[in-house]
């Protein structure tokens, strides 16, 4: 293919690139809307696991720190 | 819906359903919510000093307690039957203790402070300082024994509640919280120098992994960053590894390197550098700066002698840095 050739394979995709990169765009920026932001969290109400009894709490613990 | 948790600098992104890294944040209906809050899976009274902390209320006990999870996954973690457990799983028990009920039993048990410690309070973040928020209006100390890996918003606000901290320097460089830690050095050190502008005591700890964090340069480094950015006064732990968890490849921290630490610490300029985690005579007493005398003489988790007069050397008057009384 010649330089030329090549320079204008470019020049004819260039609107059908411009579509997709568009719709990308759109679909990110959709997506990004969707997403909601947060630093607190709200407590559950519930534990999703079995609810067993502490150790006695009047012992050193065997965990470290 | 899609929700992002912005607590922690990994910013997890959760379909619904999903959790975060911690295990313990789920995106539940495109809400964030806290599974573990009002769950603790331990609770218990532990003297301050295995914290550690040597220069907060010494040889007073502290009502501690954890829930399951954590941000970081330490390879060499020697609590990871819980900081990496699922709640779901039933490994770990958890009963309910609202903040309230925790508040009245550390005044029945007459513990002046409370510690949220053993897995990471940034995981339960919400728990934590609604815990600590009743406690200081009751008179009862706050301390936050954590790996610092949490963002400057809710940081600056849970500090509003902490006395005291002990917080993780695991290593200092990018390439060992990465490869050990999967996490980033820069987080902990911003959360380091926040916590120590925001008035909180707050005290160090490294702990000495073989191979990995043991270099003396590398000790150098972190006793030199400790002192440029958190003061000589900031008392430093270095502490003993032992092999757990997914690091049994590695032999334990000797006492000689453990030593070797405590005397590139006190070299850099820093007052207070202790040794944890193993046995050793002068690693885990406090010397005045000043005139180098004993001042608190330690066995283990045990006082033997504190000769402190308010909070100064009784010989030369030095103050030493410290929440005394």
């Amino acid at each position: 293919m010649t330089r030329r050739k090549f320079v204008r394979k470019i020049l004819e995709t260039w609107p059908a690139a411009g579509v997709v990169v568009s719709a990308l765009a759109r679909k990110a920026s959709a997506q990004k809307a969707k997403l909601r932001r947060f630093v607190r969290a709200h407590p559950m109400g519930w534990y999703p696991g079995p609810v067993k009894p502490l150790q006695d709490i009047h012992k050193q613990s065997k965990w470290s720190g | 819906m899609k929700v992002q948790c912005e607590l922690c600098p990994k910013i997890c992104l959760m379909q619904p359903g999903q959790s975060g890294e911690c295990r313990v944040r789920i995106n539940v209906d495109g809400v964030l919510r806290t599974v573990v809050y009002g769950y603790p899976c331990s609770i218990s009274v532990d003297p301050v000093e295995k914290k550690p902390l040597n220069h907060f209320l010494p040889g007073s006990v502290i009502l501690s307690l954890a829930t399951v999870g954590c941000n970081l996954h330490c390879k060499n973690c020697q609590n990871w039957e819980i900081s990496q457990a699922n709640p779901e799983d039933g490994t770990a028990p958890a009963e309910f203790w609202p903040p309230e009920r925790l508040v009245a039993a550390c005044r029945q048990l007459r513990c002046p402070s409370l510690a949220y410690t053993y897995t990471d309070p940034i995981v339960y973040y919400e728990y934590t300082y609604d815990i600590a928020k009743r406690a200081r209006q009751a008179g009862i100390r706050n301390v936050l024994v954590t790996a610092g890996y949490i963002n400057e918003p809710p940081w600056r606000q849970l500090l509003e509640y902490v006395d005291a901290a002990n917080i993780d320097l695991k290593g200092i460089t990018e390439e060992f919280y990465r490869d050990v830690c999967s996490a980033t050095l820069k987080p902990v050190q911003n959360a380091l120098v926040l916590a120590k502008a925001a008035g909180v005591h707050v005290e160090v700890t490294n702990l000495i992994i073989p191979t990995l964090n043991d270099k003396p340069e590398q000790i150098r480094e972190l006793a030199r960053w400790t002192r440029a950015n958190l003061g000589a006064e900031t008392p430093l732990h270095f502490s003993g590894f032992y092999p757990r968890y997914q690091m049994r490849n590695l032999p334990p921290t000797s006492l000689a390197t453990l030593e070797d630490a405590r005397q590139i610490g006190l070299s850099e300029g820093l007052n207070y550098v202790y040794i944890g985690n193993i046995a050793s005579k002068q690693g885990q007493n406090t010397y005045c700066p000043a005139c180098k005398k004993l001042l608190i003489e330690r066995s283990g988790y045990t006082i033997l002698q504190n000769r402190l007069k308010d909070g100064r050397c009784p010989d030369c008057s030095r103050e030493i840095q410290g929440v005394w009384k």
